[in-house]
């Protein structure tokens, strides 16, 4: 039993730098994995939909139509699921925080004009081997895929579909192509 | 018999970090009574199990708490994984383990904080929270998150850690044990500590036993009784002996979690020893359509994750009982008889958390 037994700790302490960083006006240092907040390369997207569909707060927004990329950054909760399950892998969780700030932010990014790019996805085929499983069709997360078993029908919708791919990686037969 | 008056104690009360309400019954200064109500911070998420696909729900669950975080999200996985009669690769096991221990001591260290400031010891409350960051940093380091994970998922985890990292982590947790042992020694040993400590709210193995009490209440009264027995993770593989008192008292219950704290760091140095080379996930396929029920020994206690599926990408219902649900009999128990200016300690002896008790 003793009294004051915090006594050397605290002397130590007198003598030591604050443990504490006066953040934001001192930057701190930054882990490599920091979850820090989503960030987009807009050249690459395909502006397939799946991370606004996968995103657990619905905090991504994508429109094809106008050909935007927005992100509610306050209603983010960097759990990084839209990075692993972009098929282009466009998206990037970075390390640094973003700013604070007083309103709820929303950021939107616009795809950039390039026709060749577009004109140059192709579009999806599906060749003889097909057997109408329609995995392709469950796997398609615009909807674009239509298959009948009955009739061996096989379509798709080229204005819908994205050229994701997840349905060639899905399909049992290896039967679908881009081309 | 001296007049009895009703104390509103909490849900706002500068010790209490989360609301809690006591009405506490007293004669004099001694509490004859305590009647608690919760229900203040009700969130609702058993409820987002139908909006939330199975696989997204993690993220949800980890959000339960934001102490034991890691320890709900592997209890939701392990709950699922039962369901669809998953087997998670041991590399991702022990590297869960690792983890869960990592929260165990970030837990723990808190909660020495906490605890000395209920009883007006400032500097030891900062130098345990600044023992805590250090952790917090090695979460950092690993997950990419210092208090929420997002590492867990059904079927393994998401992130590998390098063999050289772990080793790099348990070294530089042994680093820490003198500091460690400095700090935990001022709560066995300081006078004033044991004064608020030692012999305040008692309880017995006996009435442990009939409250059923979970956790490091149940240890510190002689009852042996932890989770981590079973062998889930790697705590088969790195054998593993709960730490037990026999006082039943508010000392007795912080010498426990202090035992904790160093046995967590020897059982992460065992862990990033004999860890495996292999996968960390499997690859799930099907939709869970059974009912499971899956325990976990959160640094609180011992805590059920229950999950019924219907076949669909959507669970039917979600169950979690945590420890503090356990423990508040318990409480009502040991503050019965105490001294009013003793009850912000035992509130706290039992390590309350009260949005996991109400989620």
């Amino acid at each position: 039993m003793g009294s004051l037994k915090i006594g050397k700790m605290i002397m130590r302490s007198l003598g030591r730098k604050p443990a504490t960083l006066m953040y934001p006006v001192i930057p701190r240092e930054w882990k490599e994995r920091t979850r820090g907040h989503i960030s987009i390369d807009m050249g690459t997207c395909i502006l397939c939909g799946i991370c606004g569909k996968k995103c657990p707060t619905d905090a991504i927004t994508v429109d094809r139509d106008a050909k935007t990329w927005s992100i509610k950054r306050m209603q983010c909760i960097q759990c990084s699921c839209c990075v692993e399950v972009c098929p282009k892998k466009c998206l990037v969780n970075e390390a640094t925080y973003t700013t604070p700030a007083v309103y709820k932010i929303v950021d939107t990014f616009e795809k950039p004009d390039n026709p060749e790019a577009d004109s140059a996805g192709g579009s999806l085929k599906c060749d003889d081997t097909c057997v109408f499983c329609g995995i392709c069709a469950k796997k398609c997360p615009q909807a674009a895929i239509t298959v009948v078993r009955e009739d061996k029908k096989w379509e798709v919708d080229d204005d819908k579909c994205t050229r994701c791919g997840l349905c060639i990686e899905g399909c049992p037969k290896k039967s679908l192509k881009i081309e | 018999m001296a007049k009895r008056t009703v104390i509103p104690f909490g849900p706002q009360h500068p010790v209490l970090p989360e609301p809690i309400h006591l009405d506490l019954v007293i004669e004099d200064e001694t509490v004859v009574e305590a009647i608690p109500s919760i229900g203040f911070i009700h969130r609702g998420l058993e409820k987002l199990v139908e909006k939330n696909e199975w696989p997204e729900m993690v993220y949800v669950i980890e959000r339960v708490c934001g102490i034991c975080s890691f320890g709900h999200g592997w209890g939701y996985c392990k709950s699922v994984e039962g369901n669809l009669g998953v087997t998670v690769p041991l590399r991702a096991e022990y590297l869960r383990t690792i983890w869960h221990e990592l929260g165990r001591i970030h837990s723990h260290l808190l909660w020495l904080g906490l605890l000395a400031d209920a009883f007006g010891f400032e500097s030891l409350f900062m130098h345990s929270w600044r023992l805590r960051e250090k952790v917090l940093d090695m979460f950092e380091e690993t997950t990419g998150g210092r208090v929420i994970f997002s590492v867990c998922k059904v079927g393994g985890v998401r992130k590998d850690v390098s063999d050289e990292k772990l080793a790099e982590i348990s070294a530089e947790l042994n680093g820490m044990i003198p500091e460690l042992k400095e700090l935990t020694d001022v709560f066995i040993e300081d006078m004033s500590v044991k004064n608020r400590l030692t012999g305040v709210g008692v309880l017995s193995k006996e009435e442990v036993t009939e409250l059923c009490a979970v956790g490091p209440v149940a240890r510190a009264s002689g009852v042996a009784s932890d989770v981590r027995l079973d062998g889930h993770g790697a705590y088969a593989e790195l054998g593993f002996e709960p730490c037990v008192e026999q006082d039943g008292d508010s000392m007795a219950r912080c010498k426990v979690r202090i035992k904790e704290l160093f046995q967590s760091i020897e059982l992460i140095e065992k862990a990033a020893k004999s860890i495996p080379e292999g996968d960390i996930d499997v690859k799930v396929k099907g939709n869970p359509s059974g009912e499971f029920v899956g325990r976990m020994e959160q640094p609180r206690g011992e805590a059920y994750y229950y999950s019924k599926g219907n076949g669909s990408k959507f669970l039917e219902r979600i169950r979690v009982r945590t420890p503090t649900n356990a423990n508040i009999p318990a409480l009502v128990k040991m503050l019965q008889g105490c001294d009013l200016a003793d009850v912000p300690v035992l509130v706290l002896t039992i390590d309350p958390c009260i949005s996991c008790t109400e989620r």
